[in-house]
């Protein structure tokens, strides 16, 4: 990869990094999440810019140029990011419908309470004489 | 018809038993579900469970004066029926009795799958359409998906069950227990299998189903492909978790 590339890469990278801390800055990320992209950046970031560690992760997977080699790490880490997202939202999911029922069961009792409420209110007090 | 019970048999009593109702914009046929039940199982408690109605659902049923859970989103029938049996746990009832809003379900039926599950001991009575071979008019696909799945059952538990798609049920308090700690439940084959693995008795008692009349089904064309598919990962899901419980224990 010729020197420009590197660069390029690199500065596209440190974008990232700051796109990243201003969003958990702004309370639009958590920091969990955060640290998962950041790592990614960073680990993108390293391994474009020593060589001899691209090398070694190209022929590590069986690639023979480190372009490939990148674009399959890059698939594997976004196939795993989607699981994780897609377990979130169906963790999310099942706490919503936990909710949702909760709050209609209360919502009941609540109403139960006012009926009696006012009923208690309208019927004349007999015991007290 | 549950009194008839007490007279019979000494051992049965008479159950505290609520009736559960999940409705999602069901406004032109919940009035006469909820009449007719009514009229038919008057020492019965209703509840309707308001799954997000966006049409006169809620209205139809607060003029009825009957109690209504209303769900603030719709989360589906599984999610509804949860609901309609925690309800039913914290009230200490008995007996919990399912029947759709859409008017399919006779709710003349109910006291007799209350009184099959009492008298068979059971812990789950399914109100079948096919179990005595009566003609139910159900699509083809339906009747396809519905031979698959009650020869799935077999092959999993060795229990045909004829009707695994039926929403009409009447289960005991204990088995409510075990369903409202299940996270995805759409209360058909994927239920009926685990409370099966767990030793529970499931029975199935013939009832009269008719094609709904109002209102539109839960079922979509999407979900032609969706449901069976989604049916049967749950359903696999299930029993390998059980077997898997049991190697641990």
């Amino acid at each position: 990869m010729s020197i420009q590339g590197v660069i390029l890469i690199d500065l596209m990278g440190l974008g990232f990094l700051f796109l990243i801390l201003n969003l958990v800055r702004n309370h639009n990320l958590v920091i969990g999440h955060a640290l998962i992209w950041m790592i990614a950046v960073i680990g993108m970031m390293v391994l474009v810019t020593f060589t001899p560690l691209r090398d070694f992760v190209t022929k590590a997977v069986g690639a023979i140029y480190p372009a490939s080699a990148l674009s399959l790490l890059a698939f594997v880490f976004i196939f795993i990011v989607l699981i994780y997202f897609s377990v979130q939202l169906s963790v999310m999911s099942s706490r919503q419908v936990e909710l949702i029922q909760a709050i209609a069961l209360l919502e009941l009792k609540l109403q139960g309470k006012e009926t009696l409420t006012v009923e208690t209110a309208q019927v004349p007090d007999s015991s007290v004489k | 018809m549950v009194q008839d019970l007490e007279t019979k048999d000494d051992r049965i009593t008479t159950p505290r038993v609520l009736v559960v109702i999940p409705a999602f914009n069901e406004e032109k046929s919940i009035a006469d579900v909820l009449l007719r039940l009514r009229a038919a199982a008057p020492d019965f408690d209703r509840i309707v469970v308001n799954d997000g109605s966006r049409d006169r659902t809620a209205q139809v049923v607060q003029e009825l004066g009957e109690k209504q859970l209303r769900l603030a989103a719709n989360l589906g029938y599984g999610a509804a029926l949860q609901v309609g049996m925690k309800y039913a746990l914290q009230q200490n009832y008995e007996v919990v009795v399912c029947l759709d809003a859409d008017g399919q379900h006779q709710p003349e039926d109910a006291p007799a799958l209350v009184q099959a599950l009492l008298a068979k001991d059971a812990d789950m009575v399914i109100g079948s359409r096919y179990c005595d071979g009566r003609p139910y008019d159900a699509p083809l696909d339906r009747r396809i998906g519905q031979l698959f799945f009650s020869h799935l059952t077999r092959l999993l538990v060795g229990q045909r069950i004829y009707d695994t798609s039926s929403g009409f049920k009447a289960l005991r308090s204990a088995t409510c227990e075990i369903l409202i700690h299940m996270t995805f439940m759409d209360f058909h084959i994927e239920t009926i299998v685990r409370l099966i693995m767990l030793g529970k008795k499931i029975i199935e008692h013939p009832v009269i189903v008719y094609q709904r009349t109002a209102g539109y089904s839960m079922h979509s064309f999407a979900s032609i492909f969706a449901y069976p598919l989604k049916t049967l990962v749950l359903t696999l899901v299930t029993a390998f978790d059980l077997v898997l419980t049991r190697r641990r224990q």
